[in-house]
């Protein structure tokens, strides 16, 4: 017997290609099918319109929590706009102006007394009154929650605030506080139903503007208030978007993608549409003046007139930025208009570190200069001229480009003591619009920004921080000169001008604060 | 089949851990970022508290125990720098990364095997040469530049496209078009080589001179064999882009994972970074197991063995079946 076996009837071999290709089409197909939007996201509502403004930011705001309104990415959306302070800075003036208070006065050492609005609620319907306002100020300078404004405008001192009734409000301070209203305004009022164990992410505030949707990732929608104490702003709507490029940005309002672009850079390509402004940002390098060789005054002078500071504004700003003198600029209380900015002398410069290599300062050592990567436009090619023109007077300069964290701890107490002689290229801006601000984290000695300062120094800023008015002023004046005379602990570059893209389609003029505080009822539909 | 599978995904589990393990631990050594995320003249006492408050201050293995506790409880922390949960920011971003990268390396498939089937046809041809230069190009040109280039051009300068964002399906077309350069210029080369050294092999002979068509013998006979190269790379290349286009999607505002990754390493924003390389590690462990079911389909060589389980076929079962077959004696 055999067996045998015909080739038909054995079973059929499967063919697996037809399915894998069909899986393998159905796939594409739906993967096709579903990207006629992206995840999570829901389309603009987009074209130019006089119910609508269009921003384009640098970045996705990380929180709208008002007690964090001192940050520039968070600020930039909710000062303002969605919650408000009692008392508004004047960016032009800068004077105080009222805002949720109409009134306050100094009634006591170390005490003020304001007067509120009466006739204002938050935008969930709930009244603003002085016990609101006391909660608001307790929430952000008092509580557990680590605000950032706590940390910036009041430090480690608390304050005390009682409603003494429905519109009349006292707050106390550790001691005489003259500035105490101006470091109000940072504080953002919320309604005493604001979580008090956590920050939140989307705020409720007597402002313009309410929160109508954000789509994380993607945009940020704000709408008109309708019940709004004061004049209604001109747009309906605004929403926000952000790229991290500022070609791109730029590009948005030259396409009329936007009608307003944040952040830009002078070679971004806004061109006509590119609008320069005085921002409050400063740049200087601060030199440890306590290791050599930067512990000679010589050395520090020399440093002061080895930088053409003209020159870099003129070759990497295009002209805009202003050479600098001292920490602030124009405008901020305490700026002194006589000071004379650093001449541009080599041979000055090259005599005085001669002159202490003679004298036997080790002028030879190697010096640090730390610059962060992308901290504001072409950083990096400053960073380079000034690493070349230091180098030209006979220091031994090396640059060290680092990340943000990096420079941090460059920039802040506990400094980076391992590595010798620091000349560490500082971007400061001084939103506050009073030198204060500037000067007891940067020139005190025991300042959390200061890598040195004097005891006689210390004095002088501790008068000043008490003082009002002229005399405020005056001393503040005298403070920046003593620092470049007898400190000179910095060298300072330029006060910088930031740039905005303005689409033809909208009134607005920028100042200094719009990078932090874009007040959405000033901007207008053009013409 | 399932044996596999589950092989493959318990042996996938170690090289998880060890990547999960490694991105918390090199993360925390970078230091603590209270300075980060606390005005610069904040003062000794709120770091301390910014520190005790987000678990800094605990031995690293304390925080390692309770990141662990966390994730099987689907916990993966808060993001310091937004204050949402991680692990919704991460499940947020990675759809958009997904259908970019999805549609991104279809189109790039598709494309690399038509254009490279038809170089190899015939090589050193003029189609062969202009396909190499072009891919070989594609495959260098640096995306940032293809990125800002194409905006100028297709967007600013002609207005057929969006310069950047996510509303509308024209919004898909340039990030799709600069993602889509490198893969395809790669898999090009590799389709075109692969084929190549198909179409020269003795069966090829034997199906034209059988008169099959030039279009049947290159999709039936020559590219299933070409396949197998080209989808490592892909799979290759496919990896890279669930990692996340970061460039692209910093420069169109794609609201995907990689810049996510990238923002939050730069912000030391701890819980965020380790969600996000979960989901990615987890992701890529699944595409690596998807492309090996691939191979399996594709060559009937490598597919998991069924030896252990021949069967008999008794007369009576055969009978059954109307199978033709003699009983033993």
């Amino acid at each position: 017997m055999s067996s045998s076996s015909s080739p038909s009837t054995h079973p059929q071999s499967r063919n697996p290609r037809p399915g894998f290709i069909g899986v393998a089409v159905a796939a594409g197909s739906l993967l096709l099918l579903s990207s006629c939007s992206v995840a999570n996201s829901e389309p603009s509502t987009g074209t130019s319109s006089a119910d609508l403004v269009r921003i384009v930011l640098s970045q996705e705001p990380p929180t709208l929590e008002p007690c964090e309104a001192n940050l520039t990415s968070t600020g930039v959306v909710v000062r303002s706009n969605i919650t408000e302070p009692l008392v508004e800075r004047n960016p032009t003036t800068g004077d105080l102006d009222p805002l949720l208070a109409t009134d306050w006065e100094a009634t006591g050492d170390t005490e003020w007394t304001f007067t509120l609005r009466d006739d204002v609620t938050f935008q969930d319907g709930t009244p603003f009154n002085a016990e609101a306002a006391a909660f608001a100020i307790d929430r952000a300078v008092n509580s557990d929650l680590g605000c950032n404004v706590e940390g910036y405008v009041f430090g480690d001192d608390d304050l005390v605030v009682t409603a003494v009734d429905e519109t009349t409000l006292t707050v106390s301070t550790v001691s005489p506080d003259p500035i105490l209203p101006l470091r109000l305004s940072f504080v953002e009022i919320v309604p005493p139903s604001t979580d008090t164990a956590a920050k939140v992410r989307e705020p409720v505030g007597t402002g313009p503007y309410a929160v109508k949707q954000w789509d994380a990732g993607t945009k940020l929608t704000l709408e008109r208030n309708a019940d709004y104490w004061g004049d209604a702003p001109a747009y309906a709507e605004a929403e926000y978007q952000w790229r991290a490029e500022g070609t791109v940005r730029a590009a948005m309002v030259t396409s009329g993608e936007a009608d307003l672009a944040m952040g830009l850079g002078a070679d971004d390509g806004a061109g006509d549409l590119g609008l320069d402004y005085p921002n409050n940002e400063t740049v200087a390098l601060r030199l440890t003046a306590e290791i050599p060789p930067l512990d000679d005054i010589r050395v520090r002078q020399a440093i002061n007139y080895a930088i053409d500071k003209q020159g870099i504004t003129d070759s990497l700003y295009q002209g805009a930025h202003i050479p600098a003198a001292q920490l602030v600029p124009e405008g901020i209380v305490g700026h002194n208009p006589d000071l004379e900015v650093w001449e541009f002398d080599v041979a000055a410069a090259t005599a005085l570190v001669d002159e202490a290599r003679a004298d036997g300062v080790p002028v030879d050592e190697k010096i640090t200069m730390v610059a962060r990567n992308a901290q504001f436009p072409k950083v990096s090619e400053m960073s380079q001229v000034l690493q070349e023109q230091l180098t030209q007077i006979g220091l031994n300069v090396e640059l060290k480009m680092v990340d943000t964290t990096q420079h941090l701890q460059y920039q802040l107490r506990p400094f980076v003591t391992n590595e010798g002689p620091i000349a560490l290229l500082i971007q400061h801006g001084n939103q506050a619009g009073d030198a204060a601000f500037s000067v007891e984290q940067y020139m005190t000695t025991t300042g959390a920004q200061s890598v040195f300062g004097t005891p006689e120094f210390d004095t002088m800023l501790t008068e000043a921080s008490v003082l009002t008015g002229d005399e405020r002023e005056t001393a503040y004046q005298d403070i920046f000169a003593y620092q470049n005379e007898e400190i000179v602990q910095f060298a300072f570059i330029a006060h910088q001008t930031g740039v905005i893209g303005k689409a033809a389609t909208v009134d607005y003029t920028p100042n200094s604060s719009s990078g932090d505080e874009l007040r959405l009822a000033e901007i207008t539909p053009a013409g | 089949m399932w044996t596999f599978l589950r092989r493959r995904i318990i042996s996938s589990a170690l090289p998880l851990i060890v990547v999960i393990v490694g991105v918390f631990a090199l993360a925390r050594l970078t230091g603590n970022p209270a300075s980060l995320y606390l005005p610069l003249n904040a003062t000794e006492q709120m770091r301390t508290d910014f520190t005790e408050r987000n678990g800094f201050d605990d031995p690293l293995l304390v925080q390692m125990a309770n990141y662990f506790g966390g994730v099987l409880r689907l916990d993966f922390g808060v993001s310091l720098r937004t204050g949402e949960p991680a692990g919704e920011m991460v499940l947020r971003a990675f759809p958009a990364t997904l259908q970019l990268a999805g549609v991104t390396m279809l189109l790039a498939v598709v494309l690399a095997v038509i254009v490279g089937s038809w170089a190899a046809l015939k090589p050193n041809g003029i189609v062969d040469r202009i396909s190499s230069f072009a891919s070989m190009a594609a495959a260098s040109i640096p995306d940032f530049w293809l990125a800002i280039m194409g905006i100028w051009v297709f967007a600013i300068t002609l207005g057929w496209v969006p310069t950047s964002g996510v509303d509308s399906p024209t919004s898909w077309l340039l990030p799709i078009a600069v993602l889509l350069m490198r893969p395809f210029g790669v898999l090009v080369q590799i389709v075109r080589g692969a084929m190549v050294t198909s179409l020269s092999e003795p069966y090829i002979k034997l199906a034209r001179s059988k008169g099959a068509s030039e279009v049947r013998v290159v999709s039936r006979h020559a590219l299933r064999n070409a396949a197998a190269p080209a989808l490592t790379v892909a799979g290759d290349l496919a990896v890279g882009l669930i990692n996340g286009a970061v460039v692209v999607e910093s420069i169109f505002g794609w609201p995907g994972i990689g810049k996510l990754m990238i923002d939050s390493i730069l912000q030391r924003d701890f819980a965020v970074l380790q969600a996000a390389v979960l989901l990615t590690a987890v992701s890529i462990f699944a595409l690596n197991i998807l492309i090996d079911l691939g191979y399996a389909l594709l060559d009937a060589r490598v597919r998991p063995s069924d030896r252990a389980r021949k069967r008999r076929v008794t007369p009576a079962a055969a009978q059954e079946r109307k199978l033709n077959v003699q009983p033993t004696r």
